[in-house]
């Protein structure tokens, strides 16, 4: 671990990577201009391929072959990259849109060149609206020199990049949220299938790749495929930059060989507890992760291990409670969060993610009954599974890790209730 | 504004909407950029923007207006010159979002989504604003603050009171109105405790005729057991146990 130099947040805090003379000192835009000067587009999705690599958007999926489901039937192809960054505990992407714009253009850049894109956008969160104007600053400027727009770098290749600002909706996180969003709609998810690698944006063949996915494509094409799957475990390897925060002393983005153990993140990077405080639990993945406890303090920090725990890596963000967290409030607080967020088209995810808001609430100022303790499982089973995007299936594992572990907490909310029934 | 003020408005805005249309092989993508360049001229999305966004992406003024509707940063209502949108999810509450939420209750005294009467602030609790390392945190008209205090809530306002904050205010083409509260509108109520099996409302989080939740009364009285969502917050921000700002949140989306 001592001996890791990070890759994807190397410059961050030394030097302003905002400016593209200082980025392209550093050797930034070498690959965009080597790979559509030298390469063949398809030599590159081999590569990423190769890489192992694998969505660092929440999924996990192995983005050489999402990109590889492209149908080849001549229709233009879009390539989307996620930053709407609102999954509660993350803030990698924020960090990379606001302190390195230039290198996540040029890994948007590779990829439209990689899967043929006819033109590319990035989705920004609205409430990023600093990390916005930072970003339309360094596009301008890799406008100008000829690395956006048309005949990029003196090649054949045109293709232009988009901004869009969303303006407040978590569920715009989602692939096709984001799509319907950027195609000035709701931001309401749509059934899949059709996925968007068959009909996207405009109905057409499109990818939807996260801020950090696109960075690492970057650094695939400067250190090689090998490289990059050498690094962690070998079926989720890469560099992993994790969002700790929480009841850490020095919360903050670290980057990490994926298959970090869990308490070296914990205990080394972020500093550790507060004096006096023990440890709690932790969601390894954002808000949308079931909780891990003291037990799995030393797993390795990889897709593949925290799911085998019954969790997910999820975002990467790292949010550590300790011993005085009150866990009934904290899931009171995520419950809200959903149900805030649903966008209503499913009745499961729309109705559950209040009720179970409802239930908490009234659990935690002490009007609860016995029976809600469990109705509150009952209600995520029926949530998960049933909806139509993964909004609903995220709302349910935080909830149940937690009242499945500390039961006594939530049932603590019953106890005047049930004194008054006898 | 008058219908002349929103023509020549138009007109100065041209270049940009032009370009924004050039941008999206269909005119319906660039629905949210329109709203957004003109929420930004005149506060909120007036009538006009709306009948003129729709026309120019091609879509019925119902379905502008439903699209609006769906996203939390655009106001369909006047809003305050200074909009303080404060982070209340999970890493912020464990590190003393509550005691900042509670600050700012106390001086405003509004609520959630509500503005106050003078039309300078409007105050809302939001979710994770992916600052989580630097929590608490809020924005101010979309401008990040890092590292709250409840300290730092009295500078803020009353520095943006005395106009040296150093963030512009948002245009404000119209005077908000001061949204009132009624208990019909509150979520508390819709969601009483009564309706999942509890025999009687008044058992759960209702609210009862003084406009206050159940949960708030027997938290006066000391009766209840307080949960403690004090207890989430750094211990070097917090001293004793804060009760939780009751949530009860009007008509959501709806500016
Ligand atoms: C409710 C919800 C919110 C999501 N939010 C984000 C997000 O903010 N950023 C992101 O990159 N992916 C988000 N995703 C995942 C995307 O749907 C998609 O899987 C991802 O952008 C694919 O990129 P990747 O393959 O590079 O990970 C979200 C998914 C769901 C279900
Ligand atoms: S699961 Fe929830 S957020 Fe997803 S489409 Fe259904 S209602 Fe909307
Ligand atoms: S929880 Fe407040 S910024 Fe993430």
């Amino acid at each position: 671990m001592a001996s890791y130099e990070p890759v994807l947040t190397k410059g961050i805090g030394e030097a302003d990577l905002t400016d593209i003379g200082v980025y392209r000192s550093r050797g930034g835009y070498e690959q965009l201009r080597r790979a559509v000067r030298e390469m063949e587009p398809d030599a590159i999705v081999g590569m990423v391929m190769k890489s192992n690599l694998r969505g660092r958007g929440g999924a996990g999926f192995p983005t050489g072959r999402k990109w590889s489901f492209l149908p080849k039937d001549g229709r233009p192809r879009y390539l989307v990259c996620n930053c709407d960054e609102a999954e509660p505990g993350t803030f990698k992407d924020r960090m990379l849109l606001e302190q390195t714009p230039h290198q996540i253009i040029e890994g948007i850049m590779i990829s439209a060149y990689a899967i043929k894109a006819a033109r590319a956008f990035i989705y920004i969160r609205g409430e990023m609206r600093q990390g916005y104007e930072i970003f339309m600053r360094a596009l301008e400027q890799a406008r100008a020199a000829n690395l956006v727009g048309e005949k990029i770098c003196g090649s054949d290749w045109s293709c232009e990049l988009v901004a869009h600002r969303g303006a407040g909706a978590y569920i715009c996180g989602e692939e096709t949220g984001l799509l319907n969003s950027l195609e000035g709609k709701r931001g309401e998810p749509r059934l899949k299938p059709p996925f968007p690698a068959n009909s996207g944006l405009y109905n057409m063949p499109t990818v939807v790749n996260n801020v950090e996915t696109l960075v690492c494509v970057v650094h695939i094409m400067q250190r090689g495929e090998e490289w990059f799957a050498s690094i962690g475990p070998v079926k989720s390897p890469g560099p992993k930059i994790v969002s700790i925060s929480g009841h850490v002393r020095k919360p903050g983005n670290y980057e990490v060989p994926l298959g970090t153990p869990i308490r070296e993140l914990v205990y080394e990077l972020a500093g550790g507890l507060f004096e006096g405080r023990t440890f709690k639990a932790l969601q390894p993945g954002g808000g949308s992760s079931a909780c891990l406890f003291e037990e799995h303090l030393d797993l390795p920090y990889d897709f593949d291990s925290i799911a085998a725990a019954g969790s997910m890596l999820g975002s990467g963000a790292m949010v550590v409670m300790d011993d005085t967290t009150d866990m009934l409030d904290a899931a009171w607080v995520l419950q809200r969060f959903y149900a805030h967020e649903s966008c209503g088209q499913c009745t499961p995810c729309r109705e559950g993610t209040h009720w179970s808001e409802a239930m908490l609430e009234r659990l935690l100022h002490g009007h609860g009954r016995e029976v809600d303790v469990s109705l509150l499982g009952t209600v995520g089973d029926k949530i998960a599974g049933h909806s139509l995007c993964a909004l609903g299936d995220a709302s349910v594992p935080f909830l149940q890790s937690v009242v499945k572990r500390f039961p006594e907490e939530f049932l603590r909310g019953a106890e005047r209730v049930a004194a008054i029934q006898v | 504004m008058t219908s002349s003020d929103f023509e020549t408005l138009k007109t100065e805005l041209e270049p940009q909407i032009d370009a924004i249309l050039a941008q999206y092989p269909q005119e319906r993508s660039a629905l949210l950029p329109l709203v957004h360049l003109f929420q930004e001229r005149l506060g909120f999305v007036t009538p006009e923007a709306v009948e003129y966004i729709s026309e120019v992406c091609d879509v019925t003024r119902a379905q502008c207006q439903s699209t609006i509707s769906f996203y939390t940063l655009f106001y369909r209502r006047p809003i305050g010159k200074y909009n303080l949108q404060v982070c209340r999810n999970l890493s912020c509450s464990l590190r003393g979002a509550r005691q900042i939420m509670e600050r700012f209750r106390e001086r405003l005294g509004i609520d959630h989504l509500e503005t106050t009467a003078d039309g300078l602030f409007t105050y809302e609790e939001v979710e994770c604003l992916a600052a989580c390392d630097r929590a608490p945190c809020m924005q101010v008209n979309l401008n990040f603050v890092y590292d709250m205090t409840p300290e730092m809530v009295d500078e803020i306002l009353d520095s943006i009171i005395a106009g040296t904050y150093p963030v512009a205010p948002l245009a404000q083409s119209e005077q908000p109105e001061r949204k009132v509260r009624g208990p019909e509108w509150s979520r508390a109520s819709r969601k009483s405790a009564g309706a999942v099996g509890v025999p009687n409302a008044n058992n759960g989080g209702g609210i009862d005729q003084t406009g206050r939740t159940i949960a708030e009364r027997f938290r006066k009285f000391g009766i209840m057991p307080i949960s403690s969502p004090g207890r989430m917050a750094d211990p070097e921000l917090v001293e004793g146990m804060v009760p939780a700002p009751h949530d009860d949140t009007v008509m959501e989306h709806n500016y």
